[in-house]
């Protein structure tokens, strides 16, 4: 009952619930004992009693194929960057732990009081806490204060570019006694080929600090496992992604693609990635000494990213193709995806983990832009500075 | 025990692109074992994965076509496991050639076993008194276009055990979501229809069938210029004319990858009914292939002109032998079901085919360059 495997896109995952008594079923009180089938029959027993209290609220879960997992109960500590793409992952990844029957604390980084935290997914927090998680704050370097006591089967370190921002949180990790050393690493490493995919194993950049770290990680845990992200979608995002493409399309403003619009690139659902990091916890000797791209199974083009988003959201739009070097500096502001062929695919996760992709992104995006209306973002005013400067460059006319 | 043999296999073959395609002593496709010990080693060289091939013993086999590229690849690897292999051609081409570099024992032990049925395949009368006639096994389809010359096949053969056909991943509907994938909507209308009719045809006609998609097909004797087009203007010196952006990513399979893959499927009850694509493990962008060809035949970095063709008038030539769009499909089902994995990479494939094939001064379609003249200014208009 444990794992959710999220092939309904009908629902909001992880709409935010009331739930009365959750937190006082504490997986605590069901860690009798470590043996599997325990833990499986705690895991039923936890879910099972949820979903008479909750079903109604979460009508997703019911959706989903729940599967037994025969792994024991892990105390996974989460250690989640403040702010940018990744954070969302965390965020996912807690949640669906909890939902397994895992025991799960999300360090965030910095001070829980920061401005950084009224936005998502940091403002949907409670639902970790209710999930039956614990949320603290802190900085790595002082990991061993704030962590204090604590002791966890799995770390994941979803917060370091390089070695300088892991290292505190891996030493740590292994010095407390840590079975299984996860990494967010990133499949920006990889150097650009001509021969796509990226695929795990191929060459990467040497100076890339995600390259560093990796290195250290193998070298300092029996078990280790490392994932590349690229980009994401979902519920949460505390990085746009499709969001600029609806800002456009909703406005009637012509969508500026930099070079061909042919650049592949690789968008997922972020639950592809939890269920992929929930399939290492699950099966950490699968796992272990593997890298794996923390992707879904198919490119899209950029152009074709900006076809789908305007099918998701029922209007027109219209592309306009711009040499980035005609705007100059303004070329890295003004699209938030490289510029390049940049498409990874999860071949180690269905190899070695037997992982299986769940991203649809004409569905995924139908989703995305309800709550992208929902929250009123279609009619918030929006400033296209840079956007107009490329039309200007174009001589392309604007659209009242 | 059958990781090391693949491991064998690919080791053999790094060391010895050039040698003789033929599995003598350095296998390319396990030969050597088979020719041992058909009978029971057969398990040996499939990869994890791959379901055991069910018979061991030797079938009569129909190859509809056979002579020109694929074909022969294949034939000489079903006579090689102990089939019994009759082609079915007009005659045409030569019924069998020796290949490049192949020993002159192991081509004249191949002609001798493989049979001919010479016949136009259009002639449905002729086809179905024919096959009925001498009765076969399992029937592979390389040449077949149009589901209506499947059914006299079909209507000849009751008791095939298996139809193999050589299909195309050309029938996919164009899309933004790629690669291809098996279960992906197919276009109706595409060039490529008649493949995508016989395929529903043999479904409907419960007929224990086999669907192979290549992509493009590349290596030594291939008669679409694919690897040659680039390989002709890379020996003359001349710049690459490349439509549009050069970003478009297409595929390209080996050959002998795909007869390997088509041998696997023989008498595979997991292949049943299934179609699968088949090709290379790695996508190419237009410009990473000339530079791979380039890199094939060892000759210097190319020029790269790219040209909207939209601004051109070509006539009936065309001026780049690639769809103008990505085109690419995933293996993966072949790979995690029957442990089909391609051996060839690139730019060894790309070697492979130059070694044996345009290096040695032979190529089917002589070098034209009036398109690419078009391009670079140098005439205003077709001849």
């Amino acid at each position: 009952m444990a794992t959710l495997l999220s092939s309904s896109p009908s629902s909001l995952l992880f709409t935010t619930l009331s739930p009365p008594s959750l937190p006082s079923l504490s997986l605590s009180s069901l860690s009798l004992s470590s043996t599997s089938s325990i833990s499986s029959s705690a895991s039923s027993i936890s879910l099972s009693h949820r979903s008479l209290s909750f079903s109604s609220k979460r009508p997703s879960y019911s959706a989903f194929a729940v599967k037994a997992s025969a792994a024991e109960k892990k105390k996974v500590l989460i250690v989640n960057t403040n702010s940018g793409g990744h954070a969302v992952i965390g965020f996912y990844f807690a949640k669906e732990l909890l939902a397994s029957g895992h025991d799960v604390t999300v360090l965030t980084v910095g001070d829980e009081a920061s401005d950084k935290m009224k936005k998502p997914p940091f403002t949907r927090f409670s639902e970790i806490v209710e999930g039956g998680g614990k949320t603290v704050w802190g900085n790595v370097d002082a990991i061993g204060t704030v962590l204090e006591g604590l002791t966890f089967d799995v770390v994941l370190d979803n917060n370091g570019k390089d070695l300088d921002a892991v290292k505190p949180v891996a030493d740590w990790a292994k010095s407390s006694g840590a079975g299984q050393f996860l990494f967010i690493s990133s499949a920006g490493m990889y150097k650009a080929t001509e021969e796509p995919p990226h695929v795990e194993g191929d060459t990467v950049k040497a100076d890339a600090g995600h390259a560093g770290v990796e290195k250290y990680i193998s070298e300092s845990f029996g078990n280790w496992a490392s994932f590349r992200p690229q980009y994401m979608i979902g519920s949460g995002n505390n990085k746009d992604c499709e969001e600029w493409f609806f800002d456009r399309i909703v406005r009637g403003r012509p969508v500026p693609i930099p070079g061909s619009g042919m650049q592949l690139t690789n968008i997922s659902h972020v639950r592809d990635l939890s269920s992929m990091l929930t399939k290492a916890v699950e099966n950490p000797s699968a796992a272990s000494g593997n890298v794996f791209n923390c992707v879904s199974d198919r490119a899209v083009t950029l152009d074709g990213m900006a076809k789908l988003c305007a099918k998701a959201a029922g209007l027109p739009v219209e592309i306009v193709h711009y040499d980035p070097k005609s705007i100059g500096s303004d070329a890295k502001k003004a699209f938030p995806f490289r510029n390049m062929h940049f498409y990874a695919e999860p071949r180690a996760a269905k190899d070695v983990l037997g992982w299986k992709s769940s991203t649809n992104l004409p569905e995924d995006l139908k989703e995305r832009y309800e709550e992208y209306v929902k929250i009123g973002r279609d009619k918030k005013t929006m400033k296209f500075d840079i956007d107009d400067k490329i039309l200007e460059s174009l001589k392309a006319p604007v659209a009242a | 025990m059958a990781g090391s043999s693949v491991a064998a296999v690919q080791h053999n073959f790094k060391h010895y692109p050039s040698l003789s395609l033929l599995p003598s002593s350095h296998s390319t496709f396990c030969g050597t074992k088979f020719i041992t010990s058909i009978q029971y080693k057969r398990k040996v060289c499939q990869p994890k994965g791959a379901l055991n091939v069910m018979a061991s013993s030797s079938k009569k086999i129909l190859v509809m076509g056979g002579t020109r590229f694929i074909g022969i690849f294949l034939s000489r690897l079903l006579v090689e496991e102990g089939h019994q292999v009759t082609l079915f051609t007009r005659g045409k081409a030569p019924v069998t050639q020796p290949l490049p570099g192949e020993a002159d024992d192991a081509y004249n032990a191949f002609k001798s076993k493989i049979l001919h049925l010479k016949g136009d395949r259009k002639d449905y009368d002729f086809v179905r008194t024919s096959l009925a006639a001498e009765g076969f096994d399992v029937v592979y389809d390389i040449n077949g276009r149009e589901a209506e010359e499947v059914e006299p096949i079909l209507d000849a053969l009751p008791n095939l055990e298996q139809y193999i056909y050589c299909s195309s991943a050309g029938v996919y509907l164009k899309s933004d979501l790629l690669p291809h994938r098996e279960v992906d909507a197919v276009d109706p209308k595409s060039r490529h229809k008649g493949k995508l009719e016989t395929e529903a045809l043999l479904e409907s006609k419960g007929v224990n069938y086999t669907s192979i998609r290549p992509v493009y097909i590349y290596g030594p004797l291939n008669y679409n210029p694919v690897e040659e087009w680039f390989f002709h203007r890379l020996k003359a010196g001349r710049p690459i004319p490349i439509p549009n952006s050069g970003l478009q990513v297409t595929q390209l399979g080996h050959v002998k990858d795909l007869a390997t893959a088509f041998i696997k499927v023989l008498g595979n009850a997991k292949a049943s009914k299934q179609v699968y694509n088949i090709s290379g493990d790695r996508y190419v962008t237009f410009d990473g292939l000339a530079r791979a060809c380039a890199k094939a035949g060892g000759f210097p970095e190319p020029e790269l002109i790219h040209y909207n063709p939209k601004e051109f008038d070509f006539g009936k030539k065309k001026a780049f032998p690639f769809r103008d769009q990505h085109f690419f499909a995933s293996v993966e089902k072949a790979k995690e079901e029957l442990g089909i994995v391609p051996e060839y990479g690139l730019v060894e494939g790309l070697t492979d085919s130059y070694n044996l094939d345009f290096g040695r001064g032979t190529f089917r379609k002589a070098a034209d360059f009036s398109t690419d003249d078009i391009i670079l200014g140098k005439s205003l208009v077709l001849s």
